[in-house]
């Protein structure tokens, strides 16, 4: 029988490369990925006592990483309506600025349409696009069912061929 | 257009990741904002019952819920702004400026706002 802390450094072994890339496409930046993965397994450590198996421990480990980061998100808008800014326009400006971006310049245009969809549909885009996630597994971690992701992705997709036609034609 | 490759992270940055992720579980674990306030639940809790009771016994006409609502209204108003530097107005009335600005002005954190709002269990 394993102990908590060999379940938690068997989780952080498993997880923490994934969820870190996971969590830094959600928020943007290298140093905001880093501080909310710590707190992500910090919650992991403390919710592992509760974690009682009737879902697998992939999908647990997850939810907790991808609920996290849209708290963060709500955060950030929360703290940029209080100082009368954009809340997408920050996580842009900190892609812009993050110096371990080191991609085409289409690829960086990728990241800021993604970083102003609504958080819900960034989620979805991020897990299926460069999270490889299927629809089944997107679904089990968020409990939206595979139709509504469907939907959520192809509106996400719309809207983001149309944000990157738009900023070619102002270049 | 690739998928990945795009951004990267600090050489070694993962080894040393998992070492100070591994240490997480001998740090202490701060309890969440409702396990910090419950105490002083408890006390305003007792509190509303002692005034309840003694309006019953004296006899005290009771207000108006509405006017027991603005009474809190104040009253939290006055903790966060013991200054009174905000004019306070019905609830209705309020624009979201002036929110914004009752929100700025009384100092909560944002942590606080939003951890009592989507305090999550798993």
């Amino acid at each position: 029988m394993e102990s908590p802390e060999q379940v938690f450094n068997g989780i952080v072994k498993e997880y923490s490369e994934r969820l870190y890339w996971h969590v830094r496409r959600m928020v943007g930046s290298h140093e905001d990925a880093d501080d909310l993965l710590q707190d992500i397994f910090l919650k992991i450590w403390t919710a592992l006592p509760t974690f009682r198996g009737e879902a697998q421990l992939y999908t647990w480990v997850w939810r907790i990483a991808t609920n996290e980061s849209l708290n963060w998100l709500r955060r950030e808008k929360l703290r940029a309506a209080l100082r009368f800014a954009s809340a997408d326009d920050l996580v842009v400006q900190r892609i812009e600025a993050d110096p371990y971006f080191n991609g085409t310049a289409a690829q960086r245009e990728l990241a800021k349409a993604v970083a102003r969809l609504p958080e819900k549909q960034r989620q979805v885009f991020v897990m299926r696009w460069w999270d490889e996630l299927s629809y089944e597994q997107i679904s089990a971690i968020t409990g939206t069912s595979v139709g509504a992701l469907k939907a959520s992705y192809h509106i996400a997709q719309e809207k983001l061929k149309l944000n990157l036609s738009e900023s070619e034609v102002s270049k | 257009m690739t998928r990945k490759n795009d951004i990267s992270v600090p050489e070694g940055y993962f080894q040393q990741l998992e070492q100070r992720l591994q240490t997480l579980p001998q740090r202490e674990v701060k309890p969440t904002v409702i396990q910090r306030v419950s105490p002083w639940l408890a006390y305003a809790a007792s509190l509303a019952v002692l005034v309840g009771l003694a309006n019953f016994i004296f006899g005290r006409a009771a207000a108006t819920e509405e006017d027991n609502t603005w009474d809190y209204v104040s009253y939290l108003s006055q903790s966060l702004d013991p200054d009174g530097q905000i004019e306070l107005v019905e609830t209705s009335d309020l624009t979201d400026e002036e929110i914004r600005s009752f929100l700025i002005a009384s100092n909560i954190s944002v942590e606080q706002l939003v951890s009592l709002e989507y305090e999550e269990d798993y």
